[in-house]
């Protein structure tokens, strides 16, 4: 009785767990794990007849390796991936930082240096696949003979001089050389200025001489002179066309020689060619510099636009943000013309704010900010950039801009919404070179330190240093007022810890004795001895005030002892104040024979 | 012909033997030196002579109280490549004593994973910093090009040698 009693019970549930079981499938909806790439596939279709085979992905080289990547994020007790982890070898200041991967870089241009001098030890090959970049470079041509080929190969590898001794010889031998390469040939030696390039092998020197037509040389060795290589080849064509031209304006405005752009302009319109944006681009950088006073100058810039206009050009993003960098150099004008531009901008749909077009107007913000003094405005670029991933394109953008104007206005919240901004995607790259990342997070400490309580501004010191921020002196003394102000000087010995490690910091005089007047405001006497005595270990001179500070404290505590050893010291270091010191403490004490 | 050497060599013994019953015996020493008894060890002396824990452990000792200073794949069944290594190996370990010439506190480690060459090297902090990157940025670089595989250091800094014992 009991066994059938069970197996119906048995029965009972099977068949109440199958039903469930079907319910349960038919109101669940089909879920299908998918990554990215594949989120608008069609999931399969629910009729049992017909079977949907999903689209085969396709994914890159780099899809595993970027998948790992986006589960690992920054370590911020590591140091930098390129230094070596080591106490000794770890830079504890930004220039040590610098020094170590320069000398990096250098040792690498060494082993290059010897490698492509010798490259027949160089060529067995055991990679498989081949790795040509672990190859020895062929720095010398090829090709010898005096033909078109031949300065196309110079021109390739970059040797400006070869290729115009080269070009020479051509026109020499009478052989007709094409227009597309003579083009080229003037676009090198206007890019470069008519000397060979300076060996660009390492990252740190590309980062600093970012390339670019729209970057004046740093260095104006080069100045364009009147019998250059680039005229005298212009002027030998027979029949320049639109792209000589612009090579030859755009190596004319980077050099600085303005007034002559502007009278190849002319003799452009003369033989009624047409310019392209890249031209009417360099143009419009070099109008400030033509004229002289502000109103000349717009209508300079508004006559260009109107040509561009006419000539049915669409203006791109550097166009609009050379407009907004002469509109800075335009003073008071300026700011009345930016917000026409602006709203240009927003209906030709360029920038961030209408296409997802990676491009970052942070000159709308830079160009904003001296002049119009809103907040609203970063407010609202704030809302439409956020979340979004960018890549910048013009050389000049830049972030820390963006922050200087948060510090300006003492805006902590916007501070965060610029640095998150920073979490998204590629937008890291905004950060620039080593120079502008330091400019970036001091900035970003100042108005920590101002606006901030002190436990938020240490958790945000002990994430970014010493990982990606060295912070140099001024900011350490932020740090240090804004700790004195909060009455926690008890943790100084945490940063000072955390910052120091076992390497012996060269002390100078003024850190031992800001550290002594530190500790003495915090009544840690003993420890403010102890430090007092590495004056004379390291041989520096305390300074008079500290000497003073010293004695009333002592006097304070009425130590006797104190006093007489504080004299001692002061007498030892040959000090003018010893004889004032003297007579203080025969004042304030009652000293037994043997101390006088 | 091995086993007709050894007979000649008993042959001949026998012989001696005979000839000058109360003479030692005196064998022919018919094999290369191998000396497996002296290598890798620093034999015991007056007491100063000091030694790292690598040099004061002999050979017998690696897998119970010393780890390998090279690692690789290529000794497993089936893997080629052993001679190959051994030869890169030898190469590294010359290139960098000659290189961080005196830094060097104790023998190289050399990891193979994959593709990447590891080099693990102690040193004393003889020389500055920068120096010292210069000199990995100048070996990376090299190696890597010579060997055609990326190639990374991995340094690690002592004051001084670091004693074991005297012996």
């Amino acid at each position: 009785m009991a066994s059938s009693c069970s197996q119906a019970l048995k029965q009972h549930v099977c068949k109440s767990s199958t039903i469930l079981r079907v319910h349960l499938q038919k109101s669940w909806p089909k879920r299908s794990f998918v990554l990215n790439s594949a989120a608008d596939q069609q999931p399969a279709v629910s009729s049992p007849e017909e079977i949907v085979i999903p689209k085969k992905k396709t994914w890159s080289k780099e899809a595993v390796l970027q998948a790992l990547a986006s589960t690992v994020s920054r370590d911020p007790t590591a140091s930098d991936y390129r230094l070596q982890d080591d106490p000794y070898l770890t830079p504890k200041t930004s220039s040590e930082f610098k020094l170590f991967s320069l000398s990096q870089e250098s040792g690498k241009n060494a082993a290059k240096y010897f490698i492509n001098t010798y490259p027949k030890y160089f060529q067995k090959d055991y990679a498989q696949p081949h790795i040509p970049c672990l190859m020895p470079e062929t720095l010398e041509a090829q090709i010898e003979e005096v033909s078109e080929a031949a300065l196309i190969e110079r021109i390739h590898m970059r040797k400006v001089k070869a290729a115009v001794d080269l070009y020479d010889q051509l026109q020499q031998a009478g052989t007709p050389v094409s227009l597309d390469v003579t083009n080229q040939l003037l676009d090198l030696i206007c890019f470069y200025g008519d000397s060979d390039p300076a060996q660009e092998n390492s990252d740190e020197m590309a980062q600093e001489n970012t390339l670019s037509y729209h970057k004046r040389s740093p260095c104006l060795v080069f100045s364009f002179r009147e019998n250059n290589n680039a005229e005298r080849i212009f002027a030998l064509l027979s029949e320049p066309n639109t792209h000589s031209y612009s090579a030859l304006i755009r190596g004319m405005v980077k050099y600085g020689a303005y007034s002559k752009a502007f009278s190849t302009y002319t003799d452009l319109l003369n033989n009624r060619l047409k310019a392209d944006v890249n031209t009417f681009n360099a143009l419009i950088t070099a109008a400030p510099e033509v004229k002289e006073k502000y109103n000349e100058k717009w209508e300079l810039i508004v006559d260009l636009l109107k040509e561009l206009a006419e000539q049915k050009i669409k203006p791109n993003l550097l166009t609009l943000n050379g407009v907004l960098k002469a509109l800075r150099r335009c003073g008071t004008l300026g700011k009345s013309q930016a917000f026409p531009v602006l709203s240009e901008m927003k209906a030709l749909s360029i920038g961030p704010l209408k296409t997802h077009s990676h491009a970052f107007p942070i000159m709308l913000c830079s160009a904003g900010a001296p002049f119009l003094g809103q907040t609203d405005i970063l407010q609202e670029v704030m809302n439409e950039v956020s979340g979004k991933s960018f890549t910048p394109q013009d050389p000049d953008d830049g972030i820390c801009l963006l922050l200087q104007r948060c510090l300006l206005t003492k805006d902590i919240e916007q501070a965060y919404s610029v640095h998150e901004l920073l979490g998204v995607g590629e937008n890291w790259r905004l950060l620039g070179n080593d120079l502008q990342q330091n400019i970036y997070y001091a900035r970003f400490f100042s108005l920590l330190c101002m606006m901030e309580n002190i436990d938020v501004m240490l958790k945000w010191y002990r994430d970014l240093v010493p990982s990606v921020y060295y912070p140099s002196s001024n900011i350490m003394r932020d740090l240090l007022q804004a700790l004195d102000t909060d009455n926690r000087l008890d943790l100084i010995p945490q940063i000072w810890k955390g910052d120091r490690g076992k390497v012996i910091m060269s002390w100078t005089a003024t850190s031992l004795s800001d550290v002594i007047s530190v500790l003495l405001a915090a009544q840690r006497r003993q420890d403010a001895w102890e430090i007092l005595k590495l004056f004379k270990t390291h041989n520096r001179v305390p300074s008079e005030e500290l000497l003073n500070k010293f004695l009333t404290c002592v006097t304070e505590s009425g130590e006797v002892n104190h006093a007489v050893e504080l004299v001692q010291i002061s007498a030892g270091f040959c000090l003018p104040e010893t004889p004032k010191l003297i007579q203080r403490v025969q004042q304030e004490f009652q000293l037994s024979e043997q101390q006088k | 012909m091995a086993t007709s050497l050894v007979r000649q060599t008993k042959l001949l013994s026998i012989v001696s033997s005979q000839l000058n019953p109360a003479a030692c015996f005196r064998n022919i020493h018919c094999t290369a030196a191998c000396l497996k008894n002296r290598a890798a060890r620093i034999r015991e002396g007056k007491g100063d002579k000091s030694v790292t824990y690598e040099q004061a452990y002999h050979p017998h000792h690696i897998g119970h109280r010393k780890g390998w200073l090279s690692q690789h794949t290529s000794n497993l069944q089936g893997e080629d490549g052993a001679a190959e290594r051994v030869v890169e190996d030898v190469f590294i370990r010359r290139f960098m004593y000659g290189t961080f010439h005196g830094c060097l506190a104790d023998e190289v480690v050399i990891k193979r994973r994959g593709n990447l060459l590891v080099i693990c090297a102690v040193m004393i902090q003889k020389l500055l910093p920068s120096k010292f990157y210069f000199l990995i940025g100048y070996t990376e670089e090299l190696l890597s090009h010579f060997y055609k595989c990326p190639v990374k250091i991995e340094m690690q800094t002592v004051e001084e040698k670091v004693v074991y014992k005297y012996l």
